[in-house]
């Protein structure tokens, strides 16, 4: 798609490599699914990877997208990957990356405008179902442009993402996804590591992705993920997250915030006055994992705005350095939605200690998010480096890359310098890392997008009629 | 209506001088500038200094040029590199015209034609694949039988390595062999136990094994290409200990704490500090072993030691010598460069008492085997006082810092020397000079009749005395030759002036006999008539001064040459004249052996001996040369 953009006529030399053949490239992740075209820079769909279940009457219906995850009777927020960031739910799966495809991928369809809903009177209520006629509603129109759109379907080649430790039944089950659900001519399933180093333009390249459900360091060797070196915790922006909400439970006063959708209004408030809001009225109640999702939201938008990793020298836990942290930087402010605010000092570096040191995580984590020694990002970066041969060491601590969104926060890079630098002191260390928070983001994404535009990736694609000679195991024959 | 229209109708005159004049605007739209070009306009107050600030407009889009715009066309093709299924067709943009895309014109539109010849991938080309080794049944059970590897494993090893081109690290990474004949029976444990831990050094070793025979049963070693004679032999020799060895010390070189690399790196440093110290010290050492090599060339230079001026002078040689050195040191030191005035040994004129003879004595033959040494510059200056009389020790700081900083540099290979045309030099004399010129001072400081001699023995030999083509090394060559020539006809002389001598002695001895005789016949005839007298011994005494006269004159001859080199020689002349008087009786016995107490120009007193023994020097010296 990006070749028409090219502002010059000329047709790019054979030196440039890429030979675009409009392929889809999807990316599964725990938190975000996202979906666009090769040879793009960024993702054109960013979709979290829940999903809204409204249990009815009779039967529960699956809706998909973003804009349908709101507070209403019998919502349920679901999410097709496992805690694993693999994918589980087998039948929704397809059915999420098709609708993301069709609604955010592709041109908008033509409706006939009786149905288009554009000139329907708006309704008060929320209870209607109308608006949420999406996936198995309203496919009754628009015949034509349906079968072009499968026809699209059919044309173009799809690049899936795996997680590293993705089993082999899984794999199997995406090249049927795609070519018995989707018709695609090709398929190709490549591991995040292997096309992190591809964006970053490192063919060898120890890579640490610090997504949402998983913390993972790999090392990639030419291209290949080294599997002796793959090593996973859950130190990611979920462990992150239950890091934030102990924080809040052990702050005094405890801080118990009130989600975005419960607010009807608020008053503006001194700083750790108590709130002064008024509650919004909803005349249902709300399921227990759509409040879930929506306080994570609100700790995501924390981890943005204040959390930030102590930066050394000394680890944060070292006997003053707290003081320092406490007298010597400054403080965040951070406004719940409710109103209320609070300063937030040397506590929000002790949020994200626990990444390096896992004796700094805080008294309060419930059980099953604690971590142990051996999870933590320094410790798996040692356990990787040691599951490899010896000779590539020194190049893979040259060429280390940073990816996942949770990498964004404030202090990430230098601390895990310091870290590494302390770990192999003999070594020249060189973090690589996207100064784009968008290429951070969608690092795999990104790879796969530059992967499957590649003239040279061409004869690599499992063809439709190799699958139909070989059966779902080609996957694992062929893409190692 | 103009304005004078509408001054006509509220009558004011058309004129407008009650009207104020319209004030010029001068605070137009003034650009809010910054920094220095603010401070600049102000300069000029409510005047504006007429400063048009730079506006950067756009260019204007040349429309005219403007070519309509490419046509691109979503294209299928294929990709013959693909191995299980080449039929893929995938499509990509084109631009319409281009190579393999005809102008839609001329494509059938209805697309009911026979199927078009598709267009290959441009980067079909790119798929390249390593060669692993093959072999049958029977070759491996022949060559390839290994107790502790099976053909099953092998296989799986030759197939990974192909699957991941080599790249050990992979192959090691993903080796996970499982035997599948013991699986069938389902024996479970004895799948556990035959299934081996391999390190990615076991894996190396039996591929490299693998390989080497499979070369070596193609091709017998020794009628391999030595390309491949030498890759058979690292593959041959590939020890997979040295390697598990190797890759145990880099382990534990990355697994070192921060003070042991700390500590290592300024180990190696030191190392590297003493390295290069030993390499100086060696550089020194051998220059002194030069110069003390020196005296063993010649029996001559002990000769000259025997005498006390000679000792005065080896004395004043070695300290200037060390003197020189000190300075040297001092200025490395200072980083300046004082022009320190060496003081010169006085007797050292005397050493350079014959031109020739100088450059046999001090010249060592070593010149350019130790140009490039820093201490070759030190013999330059011990020589340079002889020949100008006082040198700058300057000159010699900056030969040696020359030299000094030659040594960082790369040193060059005899062969490239030649090849890059380098040449070492102890001092260049300002100017260009022609190489003829320093020919035709060969010749010029000869006299007439020597001159002769040696154009007639070059004619001899058929090469003209004015060379042709007078390029440095025909020039040295040609140098040493007039050399080897004045020898030669040096000893010439001293044979013809023998033979001589010889024939004197003879007709002497022949006279005498002669007389004798007579006078035997004639005391005979005497006894017989009664005795009768003859004089013989001023015939005798003529022919000795004859012999004589040759030798004083060339004696003369280096005595003023002696003189004119600032000798202080010339009280001792009358002495030595007066002795070569006396020594003239002498010198009518052949002189043999007479150069072991001789050296020449060293001694006054010994001059006259010198004289004859010159050429036999010269000879000796040529033939411990040989
Ligand atoms: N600016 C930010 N600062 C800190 N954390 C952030 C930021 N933006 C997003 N996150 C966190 O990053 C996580 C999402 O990261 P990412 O999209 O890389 O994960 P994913 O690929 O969906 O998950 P996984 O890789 O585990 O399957 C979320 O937990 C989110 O809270
Ligand atoms: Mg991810």
């Amino acid at each position: 798609m990006a070749a028409h953009n090219l502002t010059s006529t000329v047709q790019p030399s054979d030196v440039y490599g890429g030979d675009e053949v409009q392929a889809f490239v999807l990316d599964p992740g725990y938190y975000f699914t996202r979906a666009g075209f090769a040879g793009e820079d960024a993702p054109k769909a960013v979709q979290p990877s829940f999903y809204a279940r409204i249990n009815g009457a009779d039967q529960p219906k699956d809706i998909y997208g973003e804009q349908y995850l709101i507070p209403r009777e019998n919502l349920e927020v679901r999410n097709y990957m496992t805690k694993d960031s693999i994918v589980e739910d087998w039948d929704t799966a397809p059915k999420f990356w098709e609708s993301l495809i069709r609604n955010q991928l592709l041109p908008p369809r033509q409706v006939a405008p009786k149905q288009n809903g554009l000139n329907d009177i708006p309704r008060e209520d929320q209870e209607g179902d109308v608006e949420m006629g999406d996936s198995n509603g309203a496919d009754k129109t628009g015949d034509t442009a349906e079968d072009e759109e499968l026809k699209l379907f059919e044309e173009s080649p799809l690049l899936m993402t795996e997680a590293p430790w993705n089993t082999t039944k899984n794999r199997e089950k995406s090249i049927e996804m795609a070519m018995e659900g989707w018709g695609c001519p090709a398929f190709w399933i490549s591991r995040t590591p292997t096309l992190v180093s591809f964006a970053a333009g490192k063919p060898t390249a120890l890579i640490i992705d610090v997504g949402a459900a998983n913390a993972s360091v790999v090392a990639v060797h030419d291209g290949h993920v080294l599997k002796r070196s793959i090593q996973k915790s859950p130190v990611g922006g979920l462990w992150l997250s239950q890091q934030v909400q102990a924080l809040w439970e052990g702050n005094d006063p405890k801080v118990e915030p009130v989600p975005f959708f419960m607010v009807e209004n608020k008053a503006p408030v001194d700083a750790g006055a108590p709130a002064q809001y008024t509650a919004r009225k909803l005349g249902f109640d709300i399921s227990e994992t759509f409040r879930a999702y929506e306080d994570e939201r609100l700790r995501t938008e924390f981890k943005e705005s204040v959390v930030e990793v102590w930066r050394g020298p000394t680890r944060f836990m070292m006997p003053g350095t707290e003081e320092i942290a406490r007298n010597q930087t400054p403080g965040r402010v951070f406004e719940f939605p409710d109103g209320s605010n609070h300063m937030w000092r040397e506590t929000r570096y002790r949020v994200a200690e626990g990444m390096w040191d896992d004796t700094a995580q805080l008294p309060n984590t419930p059980d099953e998010w604690k971590i142990s020694a051996e999870q933590t990002l320094s410790s798996l970066i040692r356990n990787c480096l040691s599951g490899v041969d010896v000779d590539l060491r020194p190049n893979l601590l040259g060429n280390v890359v940073v990816t996942g969104a949770s990498t964004l926060i404030n202090g990430f890079n230098d601390r895990l310098n310091i870290e590494l630098t302390q770990m192999f002191p003999g070594l020249k260390i060189r973090i690589h890392s996207a100064g784009l928070s968008s290429e951070r983001r969608f690092g795999a994404w990104v790879g796969g997008s530059i992967l499957s535009s590649l003239g040279t990736f061409h004869q690599m694609w499992i063809s439709r009629k190799e699958y139909e000679e070989n059966g779902v195991n080609i996957v694992e024959k062929r893409c190692k | 209506m103009t304005s004078l229209d509408a001054r006509d109708v509220l009558g004011i005159p058309a004129d407008g001088s009650s009207r104020p004049a319209k004030k010029v605007k001068i605070s137009a739209p003034r650009q809010s500038l910054k920094g220095l070009a603010r401070e600049v306009q102000s300069l000029g107050g409510n005047n504006p200094i007429a400063i048009v600030p730079a506006t950067s407009t756009f260019k204007k889009r040349r429309l005219g040029s403007r070519k309509p715009a490419a046509r691109w066309k979503l294209e299928p093709f294929k990709n013959s590199a693909r191995e299980g299924d080449s039929s893929l067709v995938l499509r990509h943009w084109k631009r319409v015209g281009e190579l393999g895309v005809p102008p839609p014109e001329e494509q059938p539109e209805n697309g009911d034609g026979e199927p078009q010849e598709l267009e290959d991938s441009a980067f079909a080309k790119f798929s390249v694949q390593v060669q692993v080794p093959q072999y049958s049944e029977d070759q491996y059970n022949s060559n390839l039988q290994n107790s502790d590897w099976t053909k099953e494993e092998t296989d799986y090893l030759l197939h990974l390595s192909c699957d991941f081109d080599l790249r050990w690290s992979i192959i090691w990474d993903r080796y996970d062999y499982k035997p599948h004949a013991l699986d069938e029976n389902g024996d479970g444990m004895a799948l556990v136990l035959t299934r081996k831990e391999r390190d990615i050094d076991d894996l190396k070793a039996r591929y490299y094994e693998v390989a080497a025979k499979m070369m070596a049963a193609q091709t017998p070693v020794t009628y391999m290409p030595p390309q491949q004679q030498h890759l058979h032999n690292v593959m041959a020799n590939y020890s997979a200990e040295k390697e598990r060895a190797r890759r145990k010390f880099a382990a534990d070189t990355l697994s070192r704490s921060k003070e042991e690399a700390k500590e290592e790196e300024s180990l190696l440093l030191e190392l590297k500090r003493i390295d290069s110290r030993a390499e100086q010290l060696n550089e020194q050492r051998k220059d002194l072993y030069d110069r003390l090599d020196y005296p063993a060339t010649g029996e001559g230079d002990l000769a000259a030691l025997k005498t006390s001026s000679g000792l005065q002078q080896l004395l004043a040689t070695l300290s200037s010598v060390d003197r020189t050195k000190k300075n040297r040191k001092s200025i490395q030191e200072n980083g300046t460069s004082p022009n320190v005035q060496t003081p010169v040994p006085e007797s050292a004129g005397g050493y350079g008492g014959h031109g020739r003879r100088d450059s046999t004595v001090s010249g060592h033959g070593h010149r350019d085997s130790i140009g490039g040494d820093s201490a070759a510059a030190t013999p330059t200056t011990s020589r340079a006082p002889a020949k100008k009389g006082s040198v700058s020790a300057q000159a010699a700081v900056t030969a040696a810092a020359a030299t000094a900083a030659q040594q960082e540099r790369r040193r060059l290979t005899d062969m490239e020397e030649i090849v890059y045309g380098v040449s070492h030099h102890d001092r260049l004399t300002g100017g260009a000079t022609f190489r003829y010129e320093k020919i035709n001072k060969l010749f010029s400081h000869k006299s007439g009749q020597q001159q002769q001699r040696i154009t007639n023995v070059l004619a001899e030999l058929g090469i003209p005395p004015r060379l042709q083509m007078p390029t440095g090394a025909v020039v040295s060559r040609f140098e040493g030759l007039i050399g080897h020539v004045n020898t030669l006809l040096d000893s010439r002389k001293l044979s013809d002036k023998l033979d001589a001598e010889l024939k004197t002695e003879m007709a002497k001895k022949q006279h005498r006999l002669d007389m004798e005789e007579r006078a035997r016949k004639a005391a005979e005839e005497e006894e017989k008539k009664r005795k009768k007298e003859v004089g013989e011994e001023g015939n005798e005494s003529a022919a000795a001064g004859e012999g004589e006269g040759e030798g004083s004159k060339d004696d003369d001859q280096k005595a003023q040459t002696g003189e004119k080199n600032g000798g202080n020689e010339s009280a001792s002349k009358a002495t030595s004249e007066h002795q070569a008087g006396d020594a003239a009786p002498a010198g009518s016995d052949p002189p043999v052996k007479q150069e072991v107490v001789s050296r020449p120009g060293s001694s006054g007193q010994k001059r006259s001996v010198s004289v004859l023994s010159t050429v036999d020097d010269e000879k000796a010296v040529k033939r411990q040369k040989k």
